[in-house]
């Protein structure tokens, strides 16, 4: 059990370097489904878990980069921090179930918004490509 | 950049959104903090995906933790031993990032999030 838990920490990580994400919407389904854990429960450990700056390591590397923004950066960490609270607030007192349905609707809708993001990529690299380190 | 002001507004308030998904479903938001950007003001996948990763090194769901705390809703032990995975994955990743042309790989993982979020709506309310 150990050795699973290890594992799907590592194979999480590299989802987080690769997409810049944090890893929660992976980690949260999976400790529902690997290791039978209630959604309210996987979710309060997910959170715990992206407490540390465990995107650290990934952040280095596009910092070498240049490809980030530090000013949008800092922002968005301010109004993630309110907003999060917010949103306890919300899912505290929802039955497990329906927690759960949502969280599925929301993957969902994550999907299709990274999906149209590629699409777009695609047409208008060349186009964007100059603009967008503006 | 002169459109200073009123892009950090609208910047703020898209986060509001990714950190009110970030409370309610236990994630980083990184995952709606990413295409928000890129769709909204044009950032670079690459670039939207680095400063997606400034905004999560700062604890952001600290606040939001300790309510879940305050119910039970935390797996310290579990917790513990994935943190070392994830953030040794990520430096990982970040240096995959930049040798592969990301875009199909984003394809790949936006069609298994598709599947996974439909597959957990289904056993939620269809069972």
């Amino acid at each position: 059990m150990t050795l699973i838990i290890l594992l799907l920490g590592l194979g999480v990580g590299v989802l987080v370097g690769l997409l810049g994400i944090g890893g929660g919407v992976v980690l949260v389904p999976a400790m529902v489904y690997l290791l039978g854990m209630d959604q309210h429960l996987a979710q309060g450990t997910s959170l715990f878990i992206l407490l540390p700056p465990i995107g650290l390591g990934a952040l280095r590397e596009y910092w070498k980069q240049g490809q980030v923004d530090l000013r949008a950066g800092v922002l968005c960490a301010l109004g993630m921090l309110l907003g999060a609270y917010g949103g306890s607030l919300v899912a505290l007192p929802l039955a497990s179930r329906h927690l759960k349905g949502m969280f599925g609707c929301f993957l969902v809708l994550s999907a299709i918004l990274l999906w149209r993001k590629t699409r777009l990529e695609g047409k208008s690299v060349s186009a964007k490509g100059e603009s967008a380190s503006g | 950049m002169g459109k200073g002001v009123g892009q950090g507004a609208g910047i703020f308030a898209v986060a509001l959104i990714c950190g009110i998904a970030s409370g309610m479903f236990g994630i980083g938001g990184g995952v709606l903090l990413v295409p928000l950007l890129g769709l909204l003001y044009g950032f670079s996948q690459h670039r939207a995906q680095g400063t997606s990763l400034v905004a999560l090194i700062p604890p952001t769901g600290v606040l939001a933790l300790m309510a879940y705390a305050r119910q039970g809703f935390v797996s310290w032990k579990t917790g513990l031993l994935l943190i070392p995975g994830v953030f040794l994955g990520g430096i990982l990743g970040g240096r995959l990032a930049e040798k592969l042309q990301p875009q199909k790989m984003r394809q790949v993982f936006a069609g298994i999030l598709f599947a996974l979020g439909t597959w957990q709506a289904f056993s939620a309310w269809w069972r």
